[in-house]
């Protein structure tokens, strides 16, 4: 009698084991998305934002009953921008969250240490924020992939711009790390296949700032009293409010030199600088909430703003928009599978608040548009707004797969 | 000419912020033998407050003058119920106590202001900017220059001509005697960490109207600073300010200079002065 009720008690635990751990087909088992985004240190506002797209996004698939009948679970992990905590929080959702897929990821350094080790663990990855065209190029694998606009597609927009202005020769203010390096190597290249006599100030003269860097006035000083009367700012986050009112302070928008600011249109430096952003300045984003009239995109402003008090910024649509594009690549293949979800990312189409994308299947780079405008003051809105704006579409930005170096296995 | 003079007062802007962090860390070590971690974060927690004073009240003076003494108060309760209990016990201890208290911090500011960036505006007296040849440079800025000699002014002669500054140098020079011949070491103590935090938060306040104030941002200044107390020396005076005015020089002219090197040039420097001088520049044989 004893003997069976121990028996009895083994087997309601293996099953329940079973149940727990291995199961997987089970019809209420909730779909993991594991998020990994800055959320401590200077550029933690960029996480703050994305979380909110995310979970804005999560409670619309989970209002309409889910992804193919099962809820949608978030679990959120700090990288901390460091690529070796990216690595370790990765692994976390994998292992311990159990995540079916991860995204995220703002550093381009994180990115870079992160999407090799995606082929080991066998997961597929939606990269939202980080730009260094290395994760869809030489780095690109089956398992990677990116909805938001890399710095070629970017850049490509900031040289169009370029071209038309009457700068003879240009430097960069940016951050001294891969990011800030390769948006000013692609500027050159793309600026001067446009405009074959631009000059460029060489690498000693212009100014690489380091990321911890808070007091920029050296860095503004040198720009200043540099030939150079263009200035390609790829600075962002922290840096970048830092540099534009220490710059604001020492005149250095005094009209004696045109600039164009790469992430200048993020909403978390608006809001934080509010009219001390200059007017005039060209700026570029990857998503800015007045630049499209769609229906999907009004949706998507008011729902965030209702919710949260604030407009969307690109950060928190390219959270939005993976959650989104995961959901409709497992209603393509009616599947949440981590292998057959690779299959349905590759050559989705789906519309988003920024328009129609297309995510690339040689090399999991989504095609989409793109956007820069200049900082104008607009008693409707408490932050500065792009006016006017100037939309470029993905198919003229994004470079051709043959030249993205990816060779996809 | 005019880039120079620019260079010039960029790093001494700096280099008097520095010195204001240096300051604190390099006297809490010289008379209690504390290496304070979370210094870096106390100045955080000076600019918060500051901008939290400027919020209420719309006055960056009162958030100047009141914002420090409360980050004094919250460095008096550290100092009495955590750091007390682990004096005399192995260095690592307080090391570890304060780390911690870095993460601490730095997560509070966040759970109570949130992760995005502030902007405090400088006072209207000095929001403007005067000419310097052909060249406009924040009036600031060239504040920050000239008040940093004036404290460290005011330190000196508080070390040199009153009681409590002389108390606070016999007990940096022999703990025991000075506990011999009546003086209440443990008061004294509290007072001088909560001094030194005082100083970390006055540096925060005068931070924050030229740059932004969000979570972290005591994380490149302590790094700085623990640069220049070694340069210095452990404990010197005259130390902290000839360090901090290096270091800061050092920032401004090698980003025009040296630009592929000048990351490296503090760390060089604290590798070159090690070697040679291993107590420091102004450091005490022993």
């Amino acid at each position: 009698m004893r003997k069976e009720g121990l028996l009895r008690v083994l087997v309601l635990l293996v099953v329940s084991l079973f149940f727990f751990a291995g199961g997987g087909q089970a019809a209420d088992k909730p779909v993991k998305i594991g998020f990994a985004y800055i959320m401590s240190g200077p550029f933690a506002t960029y996480g703050q934002f994305a979380k909110q797209g995310a979970e804005l996004a999560i409670e619309e698939v989970n209002a309409k009953g889910g992804i193919l009948g099962r809820k949608v679970e978030a679990y959120f992990e700090d990288t901390a921008g460091k690529p070796d905590v990216g690595i370790r929080v990765i692994r976390k959702h994998v292992f311990e969250n159990g995540a079916d897929v991860v995204m995220g990821i703002d550093s381009s350094g994180v990115a870079a240490a992160v999407a090799p080790v995606m082929t080991e663990l066998k997961t597929p990855l939606i990269i939202t924020h980080a730009a260094t065209p290395d994760v869809t190029g030489s780095k690109c694998n089956r398992y990677t992939f990116r909805v938001s606009l890399n710095i070629n597609q970017n850049i490509a927009m900031a040289a169009a711009i370029a071209a038309d202005m009457k700068v003879k020769t240009w430097t960069t203010a940016g951050p001294d790390y891969s990011f800030g390096h390769q948006s000013w190597e692609y500027f050159q290249t793309y600026l001067s296949r446009k405009k074959p006599d631009a000059v460029f100030l060489p690498q000693a003269e212009v100014a690489f700032s380091p990321a911890a860097t808070t007091d920029f006035s050296s860095y503004i000083t040198k720009i200043m009293n540099s030939k150079a009367d263009g200035v390609l700012i790829s600075l962002w986050g922290g840096n970048l409010i830092d540099f534009v009112r220490q710059a604001v302070d020492m005149g250095f928008f005094d009209g004696k030199r045109e600039i164009l600011m790469t992430l200048g249109a993020a909403t978390e430096v608006l809001y934080a600088l509010k009219e001390k952003m200059p007017t005039g300045i060209w700026v570029g984003t990857r998503y800015w909430f007045l630049a499209n009239d769609t229906p999907v995109n009004k949706a998507f402003v008011d729902a965030y703003v209702k919710r949260y008090n604030v407009y969307p910024s690109y950060n928190a649509h390219g959270a939005y928009a993976a959650v989104k594009a995961y959901a409709a690549a497992a209603e393509k293949v009616k599947a949440v599978d981590k292998e057959k979800i690779v299959e349905g990312l590759r050559g989705l189409s789906l519309e988003l608040p920024v328009g129609k994308i297309t995510i690339r299947p040689e090399d999991h780079q989504a095609v989409t548009d793109g956007v820069w405008g200049k900082t104008a003051a607009d008693p409707k809105y408490p932050i500065r707004v792009l006016q006017p704006i100037r939309k470029f579409t993905g198919a003229e930005i994004t470079p051709p797969v043959a030249e993205t170096g990816c060779k996809m296995n | 000419m005019d880039a120079f003079l620019a260079n010039l007062f960029n790093g001494l802007s700096w280099g008097m912020l520095l010195f204001l962090i240096s300051i604190g860390l390099t006297i809490i070590f010289g008379v209690m033998g504390v290496l304070n971690f979370a210094h870096g974060s106390l100045f955080m927690l000076g600019a918060y407050l500051c901008m939290q004073f400027v919020r209420w009240t719309g006055s960056f003076w009162t958030g100047l003058l009141l914002g420090p003494p409360l980050v004094a108060a919250v460095a008096v309760a550290i100092e009495r119920f955590f750091l007390r209990p682990l004096y005399g016990r192995d260095v690592s201890l307080q090391l570890l106590l304060t780390f911690g208290l870095m993460l601490f911090l730095d997560d509070g500011v966040r759970l109570i202001w949130g992760a995005a960036y502030h902007v405090v505006q400088p006072p209207d007296a000095l929001s403007g900017s005067v000419a310097i040849f052909s060249q406009s440079y924040p009036l600031y800025r060239l504040f920050l220059v000239v008040l940093g000699p004036l404290v460290g002014l005011a330190l000196w002669a508080f070390f040199s001509f009153t009681l409590w500054g002389k108390l606070l140098r016999a007990a940096a020079m022999d703990r025991q005697m000075a506990e011999i011949v009546g003086v209440r070491v443990p008061v004294l103590f509290t007072a001088v960490f909560a001094f030194g935090a005082w100083l970390a938060a006055v540096g925060g306040a005068l931070a924050a109207p030229h740059q932004s104030v969000g979570p972290a941002m005591g994380e490149r200044i302590i790094i700085e600073s623990f640069i220049v107390v070694v340069i210095g020396g452990m404990g010197s005076f005259p130390g902290a300010f000839v360090g901090a005015l290096i270091l800061g020089l050092l920032n401004s002219f090698g980003t025009t200079f040296f630009p592929q090197v000048q990351m490296a040039l503090p760390y060089i420097l604290l590798a070159a002065i090690l070697l040679t001088r291993p107590r420091g520049l102004f450091g005490a044989e022993s």
